[in-house]
């Protein structure tokens, strides 16, 4: 379980973070949800340990992060993280190089899902295709947590479409998921628990199934209701 | 310790480019200012039958010798090494922030990377030092061949033998480069090295702090240059009449230099370790 307590976290004076608390369950897919400025990205570069925070606590399993972690937690950001020189199968020949956890056999069927060409250079990608390979880069790895700042961000309708079906396969079986959106028409159905973030706090988290059978409404009206109120 | 290794293959990887431009810019200026400076001799001496030769404390008068093609082509040598220098002096700011900037930021996942952060510090310096050595060792290695190119210019009556090291105290570029013992080494390469660390750690507090950071690294550099090079000054200890021996105040700046690039080191380990941000 991914576990964050009373996290704060600012900028020079600005508060991005003010004593945000929610957990992510493995086996679940949770997502982080926002308008742009809302925290979301702050949040999950702080779970990765990519920006420090002042205060509170994150832990991963009972643990903190520390740098073996990242054999057991996955970040996909919304852009590239390799040089643009690189071609794809330098790519994945870096992570096999620096992670045990590295699943070549299941990058290359992964590859092969998304339609990527193995000695496309990086610096070339559309959106689209990036969001593709950063996924892949992602999933590729054998971890217990995946965590992805809005991979739905500016990319095509296609690229969607295939981004959304690995949320309904195997490949993230057992896996915790968390990602951050502020488009959660594609994702409604699949995410197993919204957490609703609002300048930097935490104004709402709930069970997406028990919203929807016990009260009836989606995820969008809860939105509807929590940000028009 | 394999990880570390191959993070220092990737950073060679990068700037491999970068390296051979400056090895055909020395090769270029260099054998370019050789071949000119004896053309113009030799063309001068075929041409004029009444011409005594150079007059050089190199070569006995009429005769020609590498020594003295080599102290005649002073600024030729001096401008690729300073080229290098500033190109390397460029680099040491661009190994660290072309991994922000740009469409892919390359810092994510050197960050996310498992193992101790301080590995990517340390392959970021071990690049820079062999970027370094391998010019240097490059320079090492076309000396014989300009040499060469000397004796196939040069017919064998006009020339005389050269001894290396007057070879290169004849060439200020070159007996800057090619140290003769360890103070000069150190004096060199040393604060050269303790420079790069310093540099990396202000770096990191600006890629830490952001705004504020530019002040604080600049701080930083600029606090350990005044303490490093004018630390005698600081005590009085360059004035008549100190009670300490010049062998000691070298002692002294020494130790004081290996304590501030051992703080840079531990400082610059802790900022990537807890403070850096993406």
């Amino acid at each position: 379980m991914i576990k964050v307590e009373n996290v704060h976290k600012r900028y020079g004076l600005r508060k991005i973070l003010n004593g945000v608390s929610f957990t992510a369950e493995k086996g679940q897919i949770t997502c982080l949800i926002g308008i742009n400025g809302a925290g979301k990205s702050s949040l999950l570069h702080a779970i990765m340990g990519l920006t420090p925070i002042h205060g509170g606590h994150i832990a991963i399993d009972g643990q903190p992060l520390g740098t073996a972690g990242y054999e057991r937690i996955a970040f996909v950001p919304d852009h590239l993280t390799m040089p643009p020189g690189m071609r794809i199968n330098e790519a994945m020949r870096f992570m096999e190089d620096f992670y045990k956890g590295w699943n070549m056999a299941r990058a290359n069927d992964l590859l092969r899902f998304f339609g990527l060409e193995s000695t496309e250079r990086l610096g070339n990608m559309s959106k689209g295709t990036a969001a593709k390979f950063s996924l892949m880069l992602g999933l590729g790895q054998d971890t217990d947590y995946i965590l992805m700042d809005e991979p739905f961000s500016g990319i095509d309708l296609f690229s969607r479409e295939k981004i959304t079906e690995v949320f309904s396969s195997e490949l993230i079986e057992g896996r915790g998921v968390l990602f951050t959106t502020h488009e959660i028409a594609e994702m409604e159905r699949l995410m197993d628990k919204a957490v609703l973030i609002q300048d930097g706090k935490i104004i709402r988290s709930f069970d997406c199934e028990a919203v929807r059978y016990q009260e009836g409404k989606s995820v969008l009206d809860v939105m509807r209701e929590v940000y028009q109120s | 310790m394999k990880r570390y290794l191959k993070l220092v293959h990737m950073e060679v990887h990068r700037f491999r480019y970068l390296m051979l431009f400056l090895m055909g810019v020395i090769l270029i200026f260099q054998v370019g200012a050789i071949i000119s400076v004896l053309s113009r001799e030799l063309s001068q001496r075929w041409d004029d039958p009444t011409y005594n030769g150079v007059r050089s404390p190199f070569v006995p008068e009429g005769m020609l010798s590498f020594t003295w093609v080599i102290s005649n082509t002073n600024f030729w040598f001096a401008v690729p090494m300073l080229i290098s220098v500033a190109v390397i002096g460029l680099y040491v700011f661009f190994v660290w922030y072309r991994e922000w900037l740009g469409r892919s930021t390359f810092i994510y996942r050197l960050l996310m990377l498992p193992g101790a952060r301080c590995q990517i510090y340390l392959a970021k310096l071990t690049a820079i030092l062999i970027f370094v050595f391998s010019l240097v060792s490059y320079q090492l290695l076309l000396l014989p061949l300009q040499k060469l190119l000397f004796q196939m210019m040069v017919p064998a009556e006009w020339r005389v033998d050269s001894y290396w090291p007057e070879v290169i105290h004849a060439n200020r570029a070159l007996d800057l480069l090619i140290p003769r013992n360890i103070e000069q080494f150190l004096s060199i390469y040393g604060l050269g090295i303790m420079a790069v660390l310093i540099i990396f750690t202000g770096i990191l507090l600006e890629r830490s702090y952001r705004r504020i950071g530019i002040l604080y690294g600049l701080l930083y550099v600029v606090g350990n240059a005044i303490v490093a090079l004018y630390l005698p000054d600081l005590l009085g200890l360059g004035l008549p009449g100190t009670y300490l021996y010049p062998d000691e105040i070298v002692g002294l700046v020494v130790g004081v230099c290996l304590l501030l690039l051992v703080l840079s080191v531990v400082f610059g380990f802790r900022l990537l370790a807890n403070k850096i941000t993406v």
